[in-house]
């Protein structure tokens, strides 16, 4: 029988399979067209492992699809026999809507390769649509889910300025020295602004992440804000919380959806660590990539179980005590933002989780800002 | 009718009773303290179980400790594991819960260690005074 130290540490990221099976080769695919249906399929397809977008094509230089290319690092071609030849593709994904390029393909592409058109294509659009709203909305279910945790620490934020409101309140009612009026009363509205600011969090926390485009933001401010969320759903008063943030680190993305993602990985982190121990929070930036590292020293998590906590459902958490969604919204989240998530553990010392999204899009937004 | 009596004389005036407030929250203990004083009581304040515990310990504390008021949700040693404290080393000082979350379970299991009341914030100044004064019935039962 083999042991496993347990001071071992061990890696996983969402890309590792516990069980190493010997992977067959990527299905290699070509997309015509970089309209809507292509962002649509460049999205959606670059996610998945075992295909290869060898490149996409448009004739129009300023279509959509190109820029999002170019972010995820796929090749752009402006004539479509240079995609479609001497390319050993497996698949042409034709989503111009376009008869004539129907027919076009008919002629140009090689024996072998299957070509994906008209109708066919448009109801892989609609299917690639209808996933992503689906994710949408388990990511809002499982954020709602983990709201009714909240209520612990929501009802001792605001029952704690409710007894200082009324206990005050009681008081004035016979109290005569007027500079004492004068302070409680003050001490009043402070309490009911502590109160207010409760709400306002929690309801823009917990509202549909916006639909707005994605755009630049603090990670060190989301990190913070999350700090704030989290604390109504676990004890942090007993944590020592560790900030090592570099200075002006930005990220692209929904900041709604990384508020939340960050919420739940400061959740599970405290969680690990049964409320007593220390929380690292740290983000820094290179010229290749933006990092950030949530640090704790908990029970870590066993080799056994590490390939499986970015899987739909997987969860350790007794019944109803956790969705097993958190860690896969999570990678979903840092997908469709082009990054990564990994993760070390070990058991009985502690986990990191490791986010890193790629700087070439950064670095780009900021020299078109400035 | 017995002759105990548990007041006590705090600088040459008359006190109902020593009562200790152990809460996170200086505003919470500021309260309570204003609440329980202008009802003669002699009020001591923690921030948490740890300095509740050094509280009760010091001095003659030990003995003329009437009451303990504690919060649940604090740092360090939390209001569960203060109250296990006080309940194998004080057993004879009653206890009342005061704390922001109301839970039935919690509430019935401290209620069946013996703690004399389980409060849930925002309580009004005249039931506190009540449940206050029911414990230093319940202390003075214990002298005899």
């Amino acid at each position: 029988m083999t042991t496993i130290s347990p001071t071992m540490s061990h890696r996983q990221t969402e890309h590792q399979d516990s069980n190493p099976v010997p992977a067959p080769p990527p299905m290699r695919v070509a997309i015509i067209g970089a309209g809507r249906g292509g962002v649509a399929l460049l999205d959606a397809l670059h996610q998945i492992r075992t295909i290869q977008i060898v490149g996409i094509v448009d004739l129009n230089p300023s279509a959509p699809g190109l820029k999002r290319a170019q972010e995820l690092k796929v090749p752009v071609y402006h004539e479509v026999a240079d995609l479609i030849t001497h390319q050993e593709l497996n698949l042409v994904m034709d989503v111009t809507g376009d008869p004539a390029m129907e027919s076009a393909l008919r002629k140009t592409v090689p024996t072998g390769t299957d070509v994906v058109n008209g109708q066919t294509s448009r109801l892989l659009w609609l299917l690639v649509q209808h996933e992503s709203t689906l994710q949408t909305e388990l990511l809002h279910a499982e954020k709602l889910a983990g709201i009714g945790s909240f209520a612990a620490g929501i009802a001792h934020d605001m029952n704690n300025p409710l007894q200082l409101i009324l206990g005050l309140a009681e008081n004035l009612t016979d109290e005569t020295d007027l500079e004492a009026v004068h302070l409680q009363a003050h001490d009043i509205i402070e309490a009911v602004k502590r109160t207010t600011a409760i709400c306002r969090d929690l309801t823009s926390y917990s509202r549909r992440a916006s639909l707005r485009q994605d755009c630049l933001m603090s990670i060190n401010g989301k990190l913070d804000e999350a700090l704030k969320i989290a604390r109504y759903a676990v004890a942090l008063q007993d944590i020592d919380i560790r900030k090592l943030y570099q200075p002006d680190v930005v990220v692209k993305g929904n900041p709604d959806e990384l508020l939340h993602v960050f919420v739940n990985l400061i959740t599970n982190a405290v969680q690990a660590m049964e409320h007593h121990g220390t929380l690292t929070l740290e983000t820094t930036a290179t010229a290749d990539a933006t990092q950030v590292r949530v640090t704790d020293t908990g029970s870590g998590i066993s080799p056994e179980l590490l390939g499986r906590i970015f899987d739909p459902f997987f969860t350790t958490k007794p019944p109803g005590k956790g969705t097993g969604l958190g860690l896969y919204n999570i990678k979903n989240v840092i997908h469709h933002m082009n990054g990564t998530i990994g993760v070390e553990s070990q058991v009985g010392r502690g986990s990191t989780f490791t986010l890193i999204f790629p700087n070439e899009t950064v670095a780009g937004e900021r020299s078109a800002q400035s | 009718m017995s002759e105990f009596k548990s007041g006590f004389f705090v600088g040459g005036e008359s006190c109902n009773g020593r009562v200790l407030v152990v809460d996170d929250e200086p505003d919470i203990r500021k309260v309570v303290r204003m609440t329980l004083h202008k009802a003669g009581y002699d009020v001591l304040e923690a921030e948490n179980g740890e300095k509740a515990i050094e509280t009760i310990n010091y001095g003659e504390n030990r003995l003329l400790l009437d009451v303990i008021i504690c919060d649940i949700r604090m740092p360090k040693v939390n209001g569960i594991e203060a109250i296990a404290y006080f309940r194998q080393n004080y057993p004879r000082v009653p206890l009342i819960v005061l704390t922001g979350f109301p839970d039935t379970d919690m509430a019935t299991s401290l209620l069946r260690q013996g703690v004399v009341d389980y409060l849930v914030k925002p309580v009004e100044g005249e039931k506190l005074k009540a449940s206050v004064a029911r414990a230093m019935e319940q202390r003075e039962l214990a002298h005899l």
